[in-house]
């Protein structure tokens, strides 16, 4: 997964006064998780390395992070689905 | 609709029926958001020329050709004439889920390849790969991601031992390496993703360094750091103590491989914090072995 640039990170905390550093590092974490693990695997011995870290479910928690960090994006993606 | 244009961008070894293969498409169609089963049509295939730039950044950055770029993995004599390089556009492909090589994540700005939708694209065009890149021009996603390669665990490989245990490097896969990145994917970005897709799912997995991440092949957890990183084909490897350049913020419980360029982050850490030079960063020290065993392996077959 490509990092954030360093720019584009101090955009969004300006942005966002009630963001901080360790928001972004646990979305970063939570998103590159994502990677970490054969989706496709059948059960999870198939995936042996991956000793998982972070909550059995991590989505919901990185939709609220994604929130937080980008509330614009969140409320146009929100009147999108509606 | 327009016929398909295949070129083929290095030749890799001729001499094989099913040489070890890296396919670069431009994205027909991406799902919107993720997961939605909701298809529009990528931007990618109307820019020939666009895609066809793109496509040679992706070698490029592959065999360090990049301006200041020290990490040159391919470009050794024993691994580049074996990798074939094939580029596919086939334009005005219906949004429909066969050919939608990528998706729009809802919750970020990463493109995320479709990983089981490659093989059977690539194959109604005649190819196959073991990497295969994805370029789309979406209008608001521009970050890339990659998955690793499901190996056929059935098919023969090389055997090495990781801290006792023996892995394979096998030769052949059931889902490729895929990676879906931007058109205006710039820097070692390509190459970062190359080092995830190159990795396995279950004989060693390169993860993402600049994340707290989990136990992978190179990246260990727990405090205080040991000296001792992993022992690899009988080769033991020092921990970066460190992280040198960056440094481990407090609260990190993973730890690094020894580095080769220490002044610089790894290539699977944070390259865009190396400072003015991104492409000064190279792989730390077992990640680019293991990188290097695998493609031996796999063009060996």
């Amino acid at each position: 997964m490509e990092p954030i640039r360093p720019d584009v990170k101090r955009a969004i905390l300006n942005a966002n006064p009630q963001a901080s550093p360790d928001d972004i590092a646990e979305y970063e974490r939570l998103l590159s998780l994502r990677f970490t693990q054969d989706p496709d695997a059948s059960s999870p011995a198939a995936a042996p390395f991956a000793a998982g870290i972070g909550a059995p479910d991590p989505e919901e928690r990185l939709l609220e992070l994604h929130d937080k960090l980008f509330p614009a994006r969140a409320q146009r993606l929100l009147a999108g689905n509606h | 609709m327009p016929d398909p244009v295949i070129e083929i961008l290095r030749a890799g070894d001729t001499g094989k029926p099913n040489p070890f293969t890296i396919c670069i498409v431009a994205n027909p169609v991406l799902e919107a958001p993720w997961k939605s089963e909701r298809f529009v049509v990528d931007a990618m295939p109307t820019n020939p020329a666009l895609f066809s730039q793109r496509c040679q950044y992706v070698v490029d950055c592959l065999f360090g050709r990049l301006a200041g770029q020290a990490e040159k993995l391919l470009a050794d004599p024993l691994i580049a004439p074996y990798v074939r390089i094939v580029s596919l556009l086939a334009d005005g492909l219906p949004a429909e889920d066969a050919n939608a090589l990528a998706a729009e994540d809802g919750t970020s700005s990463l493109l995320i390849p479709r990983r089981t939708r490659f093989l059977p694209f690539l194959v109604r065009y005649g190819l196959t790969a073991d990497i295969a890149y994805v370029i789309s021009q979406s209008a608001e996603h521009n970050r890339a991601s990659a998955f690793f390669t499901t190996d056929n665990d059935a098919s023969p490989g090389i055997a090495f031992t990781l801290d006792g245990p023996t892995l394979t490097h096998r030769f052949h896969c059931l889902i490729p390496g895929t990676i879906a990145i931007h058109a205006t994917s710039s820097s070692l970005t390509a190459l970062h993703e190359f080092g995830h897709a190159l990795s396995s799912y279950t004989n060693g997995g390169i993860v993402d360094l600049y994340v707290d991440s989990p136990v992978d092949f190179n990246n260990l957890r727990g405090r205080p750091v040991p000296g001792a990183f992993r022992t690899y084909n009988g080769v033991a490897y020092q921990s970066d103590p460190v992280r040198d350049g960056l440094s481990y913020p407090p609260g990190w419980q993973s730890y690094h491989c020894e580095l080769n360029a220490p002044a610089f982050p790894a290539v699977m850490d944070d390259y865009f914090l190396s400072g003015t030079v991104p492409e000064a960063c190279e792989q730390d020290k077992i990640t680019r072995q293991f990188l290097r065993d695998r493609l031996i392996a796999k063009i060996g077959r």
